[in-house]
This record gives structure tokens, sequence and C-alpha cells, in this order.
């Protein structure tokens, strides 16, 4: 598997052990911790603004590895990924990092620290009592869950529960616009990636406005799930049913209304700075709410 | 976006204020100076970098060198090469290269101004520029009573015009109203943006966030709590070959005047109702008010001799290219000032600014009064200090706060630490440019980073007062080693309170 580390990194400490507490781990990051002071300036600082809890199946791996990559000096904070495999036996294989990014101009170094945890067999079912002990006091936890969850599986649910904020991609899922249904809009506020990736192209067509409010009729090039939250958007915002034709492409690539094509938008945003831009925001999206549900509605 | 563009537009609805420009001709006087090369015309890469600059954009660029397009695009590239903070993008340059041109222009010569008229009705037709213009007055002060006369004449009745000031308005307070009324015969306030970068840039906007977003400070910040304010702006350059406009100016006009003034009421001013402009404003003008005029004992000047800065001699001011050998201009100003007000009465606000110091930041530090009685033996708590925030502005910009902590062992012994919280440590990605940020505001026209007329003319009416009790009661100037933190006296403006300024 790849690091998770990015490129960017000066000096990284790390831990790696088999079959492990998770007193072993907060012990293993204490002790990083204080050797890393040892090569620069003084302790390498920490500076968090929350945790980053990662649920990681195995399909996942490759590419949750490469967007962490891409955050990994942007959003110092605690990460940990949560590798769930399955195992006869069960237990905790773990790897502990703590990165140190260089301040511009200054010879100390800021910390952020990454645990990596290979849940194997039943401790996939209990990931709440392993990630509880590990979290930031006082700081808000976004879960990013890759691929399709299984909503109402106690591992979604015990989650869920643990996170202000959940984050997912539904391009992800095979089973989109049924699936915005299972979202848990009531407990936790969710964040879409797909979603994100359509704001350029909401901004286009609030531009067509006031020419668009009659709109029957949208008409996507791009992937089902970003063409779906478009069009229950727009029934959810003009109040009345809008269609939608839908050309599937790997990404969103022209929009139309009633037949007049949309102006593409300038903006286009990688997958860590959309992970990125999720990762700022902490209060629900009743707009989002209300086009997944929309667009659910029509499935 | 507000409730009435969503009442509108229902999609508007979550999509938040798009910080995008309206179409628009920038015209920036003085293109060939050392401003747009440095400061302006990397700022607008940037902006393009990140696509926020508006689509129907162009950007003219006028001076007396008599240079084609394709000269000043190549001298612009060459300055977003050097000077610029992102990687040189082909696609990004050639974008902004092809809305840049350059009109050749002496406003004694009528017909180069008609050509810059001619140049953007030509571009409001050929890149949709919509007769909205953005003037950038990089000019000295002695040029800018011209050119305001002719962008008001020449005006035109569609589109916005915005007006973009940079620093020194005036050289005192008679001049600085002489322009404002010059300026507002043609121009309303709310078409001019006096530009101190300062207020560019985030750490000086955090001091705001700071104070008021977090709830722990607001209740201590005041007299009862705070000992005393420091605030330094140093630096180790010297005059850089600008004799001809800094002999004239000196430290008081030059830093004194805006940057540090606008420091002094960022940290004391009261909670603005809103971050409107207006709001924002009107309580630095209540605070610059409040100012006392410094007596002659409470204020220090001095100009640097010869030194050593970093490793590397120096000649003093006096021998600088263009300087007279009796200059009496002073590179350094170090106050005491008093904010006569509720909230600050008798809380000293030390002050020092000038030119070839020890190293360059700059730093604004709340002491804290001391615990009034630790419950430790004298011996534990000797190299306590008062608790002390520091803000830096520059460079390293963060917050510190130095608090007490048990060293770790066998009985009690205290001693000072920093909590560090480092800018660029907590949000990675790069800070933007002061003038990115103020020159996308000017596009949007949001006045709250920018000086109102009023501001200025009141720390013009106290650099005013300074100056005149320099020339009335000529009080001893002091001069110090290049590389030093400035002149003895500095030093003994503190000390005399049993005080002294941080050691860095």
């Amino acid at each position: 598997m790849a690091s998770a580390l990015s490129a960017t990194d000066v000096h990284a400490a790390k831990w790696s052990a088999k079959d492990v507490s998770i007193g072993d781990v907060v012990s293993a990051l204490h002790r990083l911790r204080s050797e890393s002071a040892g090569e620069t300036e003084g302790p390498d600082l920490r500076t968090s603004v929350m945790t980053h809890l990662a649920w990681v199946p195995p399909d996942w791996q490759e590419a949750a590895v490469e967007t962490l990559a891409g955050l990994g000096d942007r959003h110092p904070s605690r990460g940990i990924l949560l590798f769930p495999e399955d195992s006869p036996t069960d237990g905790i294989d773990a790897k502990v990092s703590v990165l140190a990014f260089p301040l511009s101009h200054r010879r100390r170094h800021i910390a952020a620290e990454v645990i990596e945890l290979h849940l194997r067999g039943r401790t996939t079912e209990a990931p709440a009592s392993i990630v509880m002990p590990l979290l930031v006091t006082g700081l808000p936890v976004f879960l990013r869950w890759r691929g399709r969850p299984s909503f109402g599986r106690p591992t979604v649910e015990q989650l869920v529960d643990v996170c202000d904020r959940f984050i997912v991609d539904s391009a992800e899922w095979a089973d989109v616009p049924a699936a915005y249904r299972d979202l848990p809009f009531d407990r936790t506020a969710c964040s879409d990636i797909a979603w994100r990736r359509t704001e350029p192209w909401r901004r286009s067509l609030a531009g067509l406005w006031p020419g668009i409010a009659e709109a029957r009729q949208l008409s996507v090039t791009g992937p089902l799930a970003e063409a779906s939250l478009l069009a229950g958007w727009l029934r959810a915002r003009l109040g009345h049913d809008v269609g939608l034709t839908h050309d599937e492409s790997e990404r969103l690539e022209s929009l139309a209304v009633d037949g007049e094509s949309c102006p593409s938008p300038r903006e286009l945003l990688s997958g860590s700075d959309l992970l990125s831009a999720e990762l700022d925001e902490f209060g629900r999206d009743p707009v989002y709410e209300a086009a997944a549900q929309a667009a659910s509605a029509s499935a | 976006m507000t409730d009435t563009q969503v009442a509108e537009n229902p999609l508007l609805l979550g999509l938040g204020p798009r910080r995008a420009p309206e179409p628009c001709a920038m015209v920036i006087f003085g293109a060939s100076g050392d401003l747009t090369h440095r400061k302006i015309f990397p700022a607008l890469y940037a902006l393009a970098y990140r696509r926020l600059l508006p689509e129907r954009f162009a950007v003219v660029g006028t001076a007396r060198s008599d240079w084609t397009d394709d000269e000043f695009r190549n001298q612009m590239e060459n300055a977003v090469r050097e000077f610029g903070r992102d990687e040189f993008k082909q696609e990004v340059w050639d974008w902004l290269a092809e809305a840049t041109h350059y009109v050749p222009m002496d406003f004694a010569d009528e017909s180069g101004e008609s050509k810059l008229v001619q140049l953007l009705t030509q571009l409001d037709e050929e890149r949709g520029t919509r007769a909205n213009r953005f003037y950038y007055l990089a000019v000295p002060p002695a040029a800018m009573p011209e050119i305001v006369e002719h962008l008001g004449k020449d005006r035109k009745t569609e589109g916005w015009v915005r007006l973009i000031i940079e620093k020194p308005f005036g050289r005192d307070l008679a001049s600085a109203r002489e322009l404002t009324k010059l300026i507002s015969s043609h121009f309303t306030e709310e078409e001019v943006f006096r530009i101190d970068h300062y207020l560019g840039k985030e750490t000086v906007q955090n001091m705001l966030a700071l104070r008021f977003a977090n709830g722990i400070f607001e209740p201590i910040w005041n007299r009862q709590f705070i000992d005393h304010v420091q605030i330094t702006v140093s630096e180790t350059l010297g005059i850089e070959g600008r004799a001809g406009y800094y002999d004239q100016a000196g430290a008081i006009r030059d830093i004194f005047q805006n940057h540090l003034l606008q420091l002094v009421a960022l940290t004391a001013m009261e909670p603005p109702i809103d971050f409107t402009a207006d709001s924002v404003r009107n309580e630095k003008v209540k605070v610059l008010k409040a100012i006392h005029t410094p007596g002659p004992k409470h204020i220090v000047r001095g100009q640097y001799g010869q030194g050593y800065v970093e490793g590397k001699e120096v000649t003093g001011y006096r021998e600088e290219e263009g300087v007279p050998a009796n200059s009496m201009t002073e590179t350094h100003v170090a106050a005491k000032l008093y904010v006569d007000n509720w909230r600050w009465a008798d809380t000293p606000f030390y002050v020092r600014i000038g030119k070839r110091l020890a190293r360059r930041e700059t730093t604004i530090a709340i002491q804290f009064q001391r615990a009034p009685h630790p419950p430790f033996e004298d011996a534990a708590t000797e190299e306590l200090r008062p608790n002390l925030l520091l803000v830096h502005v520059q460079p390293d910009e963060g917050v510190s706060l130095a608090i007490g902590a048990k060293v770790p062992g066998q009985g009690m012994r205290i001693r000072t630490v920093h909590m560090d919280f480092m800018y660029g440590g907590t949000f990675r990605t790069d800070l933007p440019e002061a003038y990115e940020r103020l020159i996308l505001d000017a596009m949007l026209g949001d006045q709250t980073l920018f000086t109102r007329s009023d501001e200025v003319e009141e720390q013009w009416a106290l650099v005013d007062a300074i100056v005149a009790t320099w020339a009335r009661d000529r009080p001893a100037f002091h001069n110090y080693p290049a590389g030093t933190w400035g002149p003895v006296a500095a030093e003994e403006l503190m000390r005399r309170d049993g005080r002294e300024w941080l050691r860095h």
C-alpha cells in the first residue's frame, strides 16, 4: 500500500506494530512527538482544527491515500484512517506517523499525526470504541466514508454518531439517486463531494435567472450523481418538476436547460481541493439536503 | 448572498457570496514604477491564477516611458516571474497578457489623455468592460491632483468608477484636506479607496478576529487587565535609493502616520456593530480622535549612522546617495501614546518604528498586569514574567501567548513559556499578499480595509502636532548605529516607567 504521507513533509517519525491496544497507539503518539522535538529547534508545533476520520474499505485504499497526500500539509490535524479487513482473527494492526511540515522562513515545524489502523475480524464491528479514545478533545470530527456506506449496519451507525460531519462522495455509489434516501440528515451534518463538484455549474445556472425560472428539462453530460443532484436542486429551488436527460461521462462536461446550453464555469478543483473545501464547512447544508431528497424522490 | 438577492433569485440560496467582481477596465498610473512591478502586477497574476478576476477584464498601464504594448507585457511578465508567489503558468499569463495594454502618457500632453480615453472605449466594445473603470494611482503625491482633475473631467455617466490612491495621502493635514476637496469635487467617498497595505495583511485582519471572535479576550482587553501595549514596526532596510521622497517624509510620515496609527486603532477600537466598512472605520476614527499628542518627553526621534545589519556594514543615513549631509530627517520614532477614553485611560501604548533596525518585524504586544499574589516563594517565580499576548504581523504571522508553567521536577519552579499559534501552520494555504486582497476588495467596492478621509485627517492632525512640537521646541535628536534597536533615548522612554521594550 502506498504511504499516506505527503511528499512535502520534511521528516516523519513512525511506529508500527501488530495486535496492538489503543493504549499502545496513544503511547506511541506521545513518544513520537517527544522524539521529533530533538530534530528541530524545539518541539514541532501542533495546531489542530479537527480530527479527520476516514473509513477506507480495501477497494478504496489507493484513492484515499492519494487524496490524503494532497491534504497532508493543508489540514495538519490528527488523521485516523480505518482500514477494515476480512480476517478469521480479530485484532488491530497500527501504524502511527508524526509528520513534520516546514514553516516557511523558520526552522521549526508543524506536526500532523496520522494513525492508520487495520481492523481485523470482529473489531470492524465496533469502530466507535476504537476511535473515541483517539479523538482530539474539543474539536470537531469529520468522517470521510469511502465508497457506499451500508446504512443501518452497526459500523456506519456508530461512526455517524461519533462524527460532527459525515462526508461522502455519492459519485462512488452505484445506486444513486435512490441512495440519497438513506443519508442520515436527521442525525449529523452531511456533505457530498459530488454536490461540491456541481457548485460552479450551479452558479452558472443561477446566472440564467430569471429565464430559468420556468425550466422543465435539464440535460446533463456527466456522472449520474452530479446530474441527479443538479436536477434535484432545480426541482427543490424552482418548486416544480424538472426532467433529467442524462449522458454518462467521467466528469461534468455540459449542461443544457430546455435545450439551451449553460455556460461552462472556469473553476476545476482537484480531489484534495474538494475534500479540503468540505473540511472547512461545519453546519448542515439545507440546500443540499433538499436537492438530495428531491433527487431521490424521482427514483 | 443577501436575503434580498435570494428572494429575487432562489437559485442563489446556499451558494454564498462569490467574490467575483463585475467586468471592468483597470488603469494603472505609474505603470513603469517599482510598485507596479513588485506588487500590483504580481497581485493581478495571483488573482488571475485563482480565477478571481472578472472574465471581461482589461488592464492598461500608463506612464511616461515610451513603451509599446508588447514591451510593457514583457516587463510585467518578468515582474510576475520574479515577484509572483505562484508558479508561472503560461496559460494564466497568456490570459492576463491578452488583457494588458499600455499607453505612454504625460498629462501635460493632451494627446496622451485622448489616446487613453480612446483605448478604454475600444476595450469596452472589444472586451465587454461595460465602461466600469478602476483607476490605480501608483504615483507620487505631487502627480495626483493633475490626474484626479483629468479623470474627473473625463468621467462617463455610465459604468462605475473606483479610484485607488496610494499612500502618502498628502504630506500634512492641510494638503490632505486639499486633496480630499479636489477628489470630492469629482468622486464620492464611496468611489475612493485610500490604500494602506497593512490593512490587507491577514494577520492585521486576524487582530479583529482575535479580539471579537473570542469571548476570552474582550473582557480583559482594557486598562483593568492590560499594563501596556507595545507596537513595533521595524525594518532592516535603509532608504533604498528613495532619498528624494524619504528625506522630505521621514519616518513619521512614511510609517507612523499610516501603518502605525492604523495598528494602534485596530488594537484599541471598540467592537464595531458589524463588519461593514463604515462601522469598522467609525470605531477606528474614535480611537484616533482620542489619542493625545505626546509631549516632548514622550517622543524620541533619531537617525541611523554607520553600522552593521545582518553582518554587513552599511552607511549612515547622511551618507546615503541623495541625502543632504546635514539632513535632520528622522529614520526612527519611538513614542508613548495615550488613548484617552474609558477603556484605555492611563494605559500607555509604546510604539516604535524605524529603518536599519536590528531586524524586520511588525509586532503588537499586549502585556497584561502581573498576577497579584502568586502563592509561591519568590525564588519559584523569579523568571516568571507577566502574561503577554504577541500578535506577529510579519514575518512569521501568528499569535503567541506567554504563560507561567511549572518546570517539571521536584519542588515548585515556574517559568514563562510561549504557546504559539503560527498562522501558516494551522491554515496551510498560502497567505494572500495584501495587494491581492485590497485590489479585489476595491474591484468589489468593499471599503472595509481602506482608510476614510476623516481617518486620514485625524492621523495627519496628530502628526502635524508632533512635527510642530519638534519645530518649536527642537528636542534632542538622537543617532543610533544601524543594526541596533534605535537610540538609547528610546530605551529610556520605557525605563523611566519601569518597563522595557521586549527583548526579541
